[in-house]
């Protein structure tokens, strides 16, 4: 469904962010980009999603190269996008119609779907994610769980068979995180394929993703399945998600290698 | 969990097709703008904020290099010949050269500002309507001569040797003024401007403000450009001219709404953290002797363009 071969990219013509990726996903799969803080997972996400193009190297939808000058073919941007569905990082960004129910029938108004069926596939969606008493409610007057909702139910009613999720957890409490993982899980199940980029190494463990690490050099380490890269310590060493750590136990000093979820093992 | 699913979206139907053709959606002029202002922006910023520490310009002290801008400027300013200009234009481009600049990008900008706020503002008075003398170049004839209100509008209407020269020496004025500007911001971080600024006596209140500006013009392309990238995701078809100006009235007000909340988080965050209403500047660090070599060498070359 998605290969990315040799793909990089840079900022500004400076900064580098992808450094000759390679990377196939196919249809049903879940697969968690895992990396430290400007490893680039973000970046990977955007070019799958057809926002960024690569400095180099292919991207390749379907079989067919995803590139500016492919996504200005009328065909090929509506079968795309009709596929692909990208929730950003920062739900405040994605958020830009006036109330949430315009939120939710922007993407299939856009994909000229009748007006009653985009109706009801707003109310399914907001009965779902348990937002109903919002429907009239501009996104700035939301909490940040219930934008993050608002943001996954606007791609959602599109109905894509790709789900692409940047830190999908990232800033929201226990409830609404346990709520995502979930929902995750089910579409999952459903036949939609998921794409995460997280450092967030227990959803990792949850999801029980295909996992792909990308190293602070931008370049994908390894990938593997989530036991694999979980008990790959020195690569999670090697890649920033774990770290040394020095913390006491009444009077006693330990130092262990620790990940704010999986590694807090003590050798005493 | 999965009872909750609405029937949609467990809808197995494989992806649709599609057939590569010649139907191209034409992107709205406003979408192509905003995006490419943004990145323009952006890449300004970066230029700035990496500015390179290995050239001539990068090495001298700022409040040398705020003096060298200001009192260049006013040569640019009181010269009236075009050859002085034209030396002057020279001196910056070597100067632009030893500060290792990008010279293509860096005077793309300067040329490109220079004709929109020098040569297309003076243009008018290249015209016998505005500045009398031999005419050169005639453009329209009229009837007869006419006389409004202090212009008076002759029957040959064309361009005038004086009025070229006027143009000419105008635009150069514009775009020596720029490229002095661009040289002095290319090669100095922003927080070493601002604290030369400082040094002289510029007041705090519009340092404060030009501080707040400058990260503000950063953080807005990046939200203008996410913005874009958000609508670009959900963005299936060909949109129509009004309906890009539709969102991006709607997306105005969005801007003014966040902007609004981070002015306040922002100035919440400055008295959190002590501020009062003066700006404390930790010390320049000393003049090196060769501050002193570049400051007098400048000063040298300057009173040279005032004397020619």
């Amino acid at each position: 469904m998605i290969r990315l071969e040799n793909v990089s990219y840079t900022y500004y013509d400076k900064i580098s962010a992808l450094s000759d990726v390679t990377l196939e996903i196919n249809k049903g799969d879940k697969v968690a980009i895992i990396g430290a803080n400007g490893s680039g997972k973000s970046t990977l996400l955007q070019i799958m999603a057809g926002l960024k193009y690569p400095v180099a190297g292919r991207f390749l939808f379907e079989e067919t190269g995803v590139s500016e000058e492919s996504l200005r073919d009328k065909g090929f941007l509506r079968f795309f996008r009709e596929n692909v569905g990208y929730v950003f990082q920062d739900s405040d960004i994605q958020l830009f119609c006036p109330t949430v129910l315009d939120e939710l029938l922007y993407g299939p108004l856009q994909l000229e779907i009748n007006e009653e069926e985009a109706m009801n596939r707003a109310f399914e969606l907001m009965k779902m994610l348990n937002i109903e008493h919002l429907k009239a409610r501009p996104s700035y007057m939301l909490s940040g769980g219930e934008k993050k909702k608002v943001a996954i139910g606007s791609v959602l009613a599109m109905n894509p068979q790709i789900l692409l999720l940047d830190e999908p957890t990232d800033g929201l409490d226990p409830k609404t995180q346990c709520f995502l993982v979930e929902l995750m899980l089910a579409l999952n199940e459903s036949g939609k394929t998921l794409v995460i980029a997280t450092h967030d190494l227990s959803l990792v463990d949850e999801l029980q993703a295909t996992v792909g690490v990308l190293s602070e050099e931008h370049r994908l380490e390894k990938i593997g399945s989530a036991d694999d890269i979980l008990r790959d310590t020195d690569l999670l060493l090697k890649v920033n998600l774990i770290h040394e750590h020095v913390h006491l136990h009444g009077k006693t000093k330990h130092t262990h290698l620790h990940s704010h979820y999986l590694f807090h093992r003590h050798s005493s | 969990m999965p009872n909750k699913i609405p029937s949609f979206l467990l809808d197995p139907s494989p992806p649709g097709s599609f057939k590569l053709g010649r139907r191209k959606v034409n992107i709205p002029f406003i979408d192509g703008g905003i995006n490419h202002l943004t990145s323009v922006i952006k890449k300004g910023y970066v230029q700035w904020e990496l500015s390179s520490e290995n050239g001539l310009f990068q090495k001298i002290d700022a409040r040398i290099k705020v003096l060298f801008l200001l009192f260049f400027v006013i040569i640019v300013s009181l010269k009236r010949g075009l050859l002085p200009e034209l030396y002057i234009g020279v001196f910056v481009f070597v100067l632009v050269l030893l500060s290792r600049l990008r010279i293509v990008t860096f005077y793309s900008r300067v040329l490109l500002l220079g004709f929109f706020l020098g040569f297309l503002v003076a243009l008018p008075s290249a015209f016998n309507v505005i500045t009398s003398g031999e005419t050169i170049g005639p453009v329209v004839r009229i009837s007869r001569p006419l006389n409004f209100w202090i212009y008076h509008i002759p029957a040959d209407i064309g361009i005038t040797r004086e009025g070229i020269y006027g143009v000419t020496r105008l635009t150069l004025r514009v775009v020596n003024s720029l490229s002095l500007s661009f040289l002095v911001l290319y090669t100095t971080p922003f927080p070493e401007i601002v604290r030369a600024l400082k040094v002289l006596k510029v007041p705090d209140t519009f340092l404060i403000i030009i501080t707040l500006c400058y990260k503000y013009i950063f953080i807005f392309s990046k939200t203008v450009e996410d913005m874009y990238l958000a609508k670009k995701s959900r963005m299936a078809r060909e949109v129509s001219n009004t309906e890009a100006r539709e969102w991006i009235a709607g997306r105005i007000g969005f801007i003014f709404r966040k902007t609004r909340l981070r002015c306040e988080d922002v100035f919440k965050a400055m008295i959190g953290r002590g501020f009062s209403d003066t700006i404390k500047l930790y010390g320049f660090r000393k003049m090196r002797t060769s501050d002193w070599y570049a400051g007098t060498f400048l000063l040298f070359i300057g009173v040279l363009f005032l004397l020619i």
